[in-house]
């Protein structure tokens, strides 16, 4: 049976918003709309008239009946026909031109949202992206702007149509005969109140469908999957018995809302039905005893409609305003987060070559535990430092105080005597470079994913970079070239191809320090022995700090920095730290027996 | 697809009826309106007002009923026809061969079992409304031509050019959408990746390229669905628009036929009536027609898959399995995956009782091949596959495979226990069995270790265990049958080297009194085997202990060389 990670997957993490919650996300979106008020104004007056315009039809039939049948007068008759059609004809061109005007509200407005919120996101520090899962975020930008579309696409002009529909036409019955229209009003409520019960039954029967449907689609999945031992095992049958059970479970579920609108549908229906039969008893007497026409009884049957449709649609548009509501609650939220790392207002940009001084740093993720204490260390003008240590001592974390992707909340770092802090954001990111432990591609070219280390470079700098890493000639052996789409089947690329691209695009963005976060698995064989060149090419004349994960690596360094339970322990070269017997020494004689046994 | 539809019949039949007796009620509503007014309100006869609409609340309730029954016989049939046509579809799917699975994408399966199946659902489910609203039109018809031909034809010619609308709509629409969905799709493509990469996208500062890139495709997103606005900005008012058209007619020219005394003016609101009622099936009908052809597609791509025959089939009089060691021959075997170049050209092998034999070869020289014609996941095309002196195509599948436990390079355990998993190939075997078979593979300790031993949940979804767990728990799975021949295909390949050993404790003991075929890459797994053959070019090249091929074939050497990983040290070293 699939476990919580499906379901949680399948069913939503939504709670229902709070009065108070509504009116202010209310607010937030009206100012969020800023740009559009004289356009939102525009597109309501257009509503409002088509909705006039729907309004005036039975009123004209009323006329009709009453001055041209009951009086016997051909003109009037003619003349309330004729002015019928012109209404009809204005409706259509309004009912365009207001249904248009939204859209061209909406649909810029969801632009500008998504720009905006992915701006924002992407703007945030890394320290964010740590703490959160890669699926919310992306759902804050897909799901829940989607939901904001159901919205501004259809649910706004239609909440707003329904509402001028419903007012208006009780606005016109009272006027048409109050009387009457407090009898016909009488159906109103369990209209309403029917509409709610389904409206609050079939949400929950959609959710268990959905439940369902994805716990069958989980099955059906992991069959697809595990056929080949399936077969190698005969037990197909048993397995469309397995699937069988979840099939007729999300049977069961469709079933049940059916069941649901069975009831709710007729009893409308037959709201209807009876709503006439009332106007025609009631109306009928009042015609007897002169209170209202004949026109005025075949309005009221017209204008029945209109108030009916309005009700039903406003109590299904309830759920798309709660999960809009939702939605919004959640991307205000994310703009409300204030990004950590920021550039400061009198920032300056960084000198093009110094020493990385890190002195006196401590820091702790979040409200956590302190994971470096008092950590201080120099790496000098195309100096190779290398950090060791346990998984967990703090080596990653000191590498990512150094490019300031954290900042330490005490000590300081700095660059060429300038506090990092204190950097234009641009100038940081050119001097030092990050290369992460797997090589990330985007989609698009090879070309392309180079050009991500400097995006205005020109082919002919992207080629000089793969060439100082000599790796040009193996790309360019590619059916296409530099051109080879990356993320299309057929020409996936190895692990270890994808850290030649990562390492090349360090390469083109010629940082005067890099910080190397080795990879901790194994690449291809055959691209092994061409990642260590092209590292050695990407290194040389540079400052660099590297994450160990290998103590072979370390041993090349100039210095090596051992870091354990947040401190640092020893810091030295090769030679000396092995002289001291202390951390590194044991640590490099436990690794050196193990290659011995396992080779 | 019809058959499908075909044990629906009497269902079909019922949501029929159930649509007669709504259409029934419905056409006599506005009747019974009309004959209030004309008989009672014009007339100042309040008893026959009081009849009329006391008459037209009881037809209400039937109305009622026979919205109710059309609308829950029309869902049922739709959703049992969609539940058997895809219970159907997964055990077709089951049942298909190697050969139809590699080369067929899981996530379009995954479609035609989902998406196309409920194309086809939502056909159905439109079928009784529309029998009902074409009862509904006729009878429409009917009573307004008995009233005045010439009225009918002007109020009633409108109508059709809403379902022509709606059709039109819905058919130019459906391109649009499927846009949108491709434009949201690589819009989403951006924000994912770019919270993916987010390391290397604050490592070298470039949000502004990503930003730019997101940019285009929202503008992308928003061209594609401002089109889609444009359409319904065209329909939509469309819908009020044309029933209104057949009010003003029926006003103006009814109204003229009142005052010429040929129509009374219950009549009128009664037409009134049927042109609203008739507004929503006629949308509904177009829907349908547009609808028709994507389910009809939908329909078809569901058809072809179930038409798919499986081509490894048991033989129609299957041979009883003698009982033996598990002596394996291989004889003259020639095999090409499809129309593709031969794999295996003249493959000759006999493995003795209870041997196990180590295949070695390059990379695409045919090991995996002979391993997957063994339990006939493929036939071969030429030559023959004997086991214990029976040629494998006069077996019965099951029985085949019951002799045959294999372990796969990629090891897939289902979302279950891990006692369930282990006894895959017998869910009936005793506690004692699973345990037995997890010792023989190493594997009980880790598990006695799991939070909930052998009742921990596992597999995709549940608790994640190593490469080597989850390799121990597949060779479990492969002994648990007793199988006489035992399949490794590269079953280390995906074990840290460093913990390799430990399955090689484990593959030791289960190959005991098995007959064993080991693919395998690392020299440490092919030590395991008695005797070690080589593969190039789709046949055997040589054959020898492992020593013996070392010191004399240079080709085996080279194979070896290039298929060991580089040192742990580095390779500069």
């Amino acid at each position: 049976m699939p476990s919580d990670a499906v379901l949680a997957a399948f069913s939503s993490d939504e709670e229902p918003i709070t009065r108070e919650d509504a009116s202010q996300l209310a607010r937030r979106l009206w100012s969020l709309l800023d740009k559009y008020h004289r356009k939102i104004y525009f597109a309501l007056a257009l509503i409002a008239l088509w909705t006039a315009c729907l309004l005036a039809g039975p009123a004209l039939v009323k006329y009709g009946i009453d001055h041209g049948l009951t009086a016997k007068d051909a003109t009037a008759l003619y003349l309330s026909a004729g002015l019928y059609f012109c209404i009809a004809v204005a409706g259509f061109w309004f009912g365009r031109a207001a249904i248009w005007s939204v859209s061209k509200i909406g649909e810029p407005f969801l632009r500008d949202l998504r720009n905006k919120v992915f701006r924002h996101l992407i703007s945030l520090d890394l320290g964010f992206f740590e703490t959160e899962q890669t699926g919310r975020l992306v759902a804050r930008l897909t799901s829940d702007v989607d939901a904001m579309q159901d919205l501004v696409q259809i649910g706004l002009a239609q909440f707003a149509q329904n509402v001028f529909l419903f007012v208006g036409a009780v606005v016109v019955i009272l006027v048409l005969s109050w009387q009457l229209a407090l009898c016909t009003l009488v159906v109103v409520p369990p209209v309403w109140w029917a509409s709610r019960w389904f409206r609050r039954e079939s949400s929950r029967a959609f959710l268990e469908v959905r439940d369902r449907i994805g716990h069958n689609l989980a099955t059906l999945q992991e069959g697809l999957a595990g056929v080949r031992v399936v077969q190698a095992f005969g037990r197909e049958p048993a397995f469309a018995r397995r699937f069988r059970a979840t099939n007729e479970a999300q049977y069961d579920a469709n079933l049940e809302t059916v069941r649901i609108s069975t009831r709710y549908f007729p009893f409308i229906e037959y709201c209807g039905v009876g709503g006439t039969a009332l106007i025609i008893g009631i109306g009928g007497w009042f015609t007897t005893i002169n209170i209202v026409t004949v026109g005025t009884v075949a309005a009221f049957v017209l204008y029945l409609n209109n108030l009916f449709e309005p009700v039903q649609q406003l109590s299904q548009l309830y759920n798309t305003l709660q999960q809009a509501g939702a939605a919004l609650k959640k991307l205000v939220l994310l703009l409300d987060t204030v990004p950590a790392i920021a550039e400061q207002p009198n920032a300056r940009d960084l000198a093009p070559e110094g020493a990385l001084e890190v002195e006196h740093v401590s820091f702790r993720y979040g409200k956590g535990p302190l994971v470096l204490h008092d950590v201080s260390v120099t790496v000098g003008l195309g100096e190779r430092l290398a950090l060791v240590g346990p998984t967990g001592a703090g080596k990653s974390t000191l590498a990512k105080l150094m490019c300031r992707f954290y900042d330490p909340v005490d000590g300081e770092v700095r660059y060429a005597g300038q506090s990092l802090a204190d950097a234009t954001l641009r100038s940081l990111r050119h001097r030092i470079v990050v290369v992460p432990q797997e090589g990330f591609l985007f989609a698009g070219t090879i070309r392309d994913n180079v050009r991500v280390g400097r995006p205005d470079a020109s082919d002919h700098d992207v080629d000089d970079a793969l060439h100082a890493l000599g790796i040009r000639e193996r790309f360019l052996a590619l059916p296409e070239g530099l051109d080879t789409e990356v993320r299309e089947r057929g020409s996936r690329l190895s692990a270890g191809e994808r850290q030649l691209v990562s390492l090349a695009r360090a390469a083109l963005a010629d940082p005067a320090l890099l910080i190397l976060d080795e990879a901790t698995s194994n690449l291809d064989p055959g691209t092994e022995r061409e990642v260590e060149h092209a590292l050695e090419a990407l290194t040389s004349g540079r400052s660099v700090v590297v994450v160990a994960h290998r103590l072979s690596t370390a041993a090349r360094a100039d210095r090596i920095g051992v870091v354990d339970d947040g401190r640092l322990q020893e810091l030295g070269n090769h030679a000396e730290l092995l002289r001291r017997e202390g951390r590194y020494a044991s640590l490099w004689a436990s690794w050196t027996t193990a290659q011995t046994r396992a080779s | 697809m019809r058959s499908a539809l075909n044990t629906q019949r009497g269902w079909l039949l019922g949501g029929v009826l159930a649509g007669g007796l709504w259409t029934g009620a419905r056409l006599a509503g506005p009747l019974l309106a009309a004959a209030a007014i004309d008989q009672g309100i014009l007339k100042q006869d309040g008893h026959a007002i009081l009849v009329y609409s006391v008459a037209i609340a009881l037809v209400g309730v039937v109305q009622a009923i026979g919205t109710a029954l059309r609308r829950y016989t029309a869902f049922r049939i739709a959703y049992r026809v969609e539940t058997d046509l895809r219970e159907r579809l997964f055990a077709h799917l089951q049942r298909l061969h190697f050969a139809f699975h590699d080369q067929a994408q899981t996530g379009q399966l995954m479609a035609r079992a989902n998406s196309d199946i409920q194309q086809v659902n939502l056909v159905v489910v439109l079928l009784p409304l529309t029998i009902a609203t074409t009862f509904l039109l006729a009878g429409v018809i009917i009573v307004m031509v008995s009233q005045s031909v010439v009225l009918a034809v002007f109020a009633l010619g409108a109508l059709p050019l809403l379902s022509l609308a709606a059709a039109r709509f819905s058919h130019r629409l459906h391109p649009i959408s499927l846009e949108l969905q491709n434009e949201l799709g690589d819009y989403s493509g951006v924000v994912e990746e770019s919270v993916a990469g987010i390391r290397v996208v604050k490592g070298f500062g470039t949000e502004a390229r990503q930003e730019d890139q997101l940019a285009v495709e929202s503008s992308q997103v928003m061209d594609r669905a401002l089109a889609a606005a444009r359409l319904r900005a065209n329909f939509l008012p469309l819908v009020d628009f044309l029933p209104a058209l057949a009010l003003v007619i029926i006003l103006g020219y009814g109204g003229h036929l009142v005052l010429e005394g040929k129509l009374q003016i219950g009549d009128l609101v009664a037409f009134n009536a049927y042109i609203l009622y008739l507004l929503w099936p006629l949308r509904l009908v177009g829907m349908l027609v547009a609808q028709a052809a994507r389910s009809s597609a939908a329909a078809g791509r569901i058809d072809e898959l179930l038409a798919t025959d499986t081509a490894v089939t048991d033989p129609a009089h299957p041979a009883a399995l003698p009982s033996g060691g598990g002596e394996v021959r291989f004889e003259d075997v020639r095999f090409g995956y499809g129309s593709g170049p031969p794999v295996l050209a003249g493959f000759d092998l006999v493995m003795r009782p209870g041997e196990a034999v180590a295949l070695v070869g390059p990379t695409a020289s045919g090991k995996t091949t002979v391993a997957r014609l063994l339990p006939r996941f493929y036939d071969a095309t030429d030559g023959r596959v004997v086991l214990d002196g029976v040629d494998i195509r006069k077996l019965a599948l099951r029985d085949l495979r019951r002799a045959i436990g294999i372990v796969f390079e990629d090891t897939f355990l289902f979302t279950d226990s891990v006692a369930e998993n282990i006894a895959f190939a017998e869910p009936d075997a005793s506690m004692d069995t699973v345990r037995n078979a997890a010792r023989l593979a190493g594997a009980a300790e880790f598990i006695d270790a799991l939070p909930e031993g052998y009742d921990t949940l596992i597999g995709e979804h549940g608790y994640s265990l190593s490469g080597g767990q989850r390799q121990r728990i597949a060779i479990a799975r492969a002994v648990l049958a007793d199988p006489r021949v035992l399949i490794l295909d590269d079953a280390t390949s995906s074990v840290d080297p460093t913990k390799e050993h430990e399955i090689r404790a484990a593959l030791r003991e289960v190959m005991r009194d098995r007959t064993t075929l080991i693919i395998a890459h690392r020299a440490a797994t092919i030590a395991l085997a008695d005797r070690v053959v080589l593969l190039d070019g789709g046949r055997v090249v040589a054959d020898g202990p492992h020593e013996e091929l070392l010191a004399t074939s240079e080709r085996y050497r080279t194979v070896l060389a290039q298929a060991q990983p580089a040192p742990v040290a580095g390779a500069s070293d």
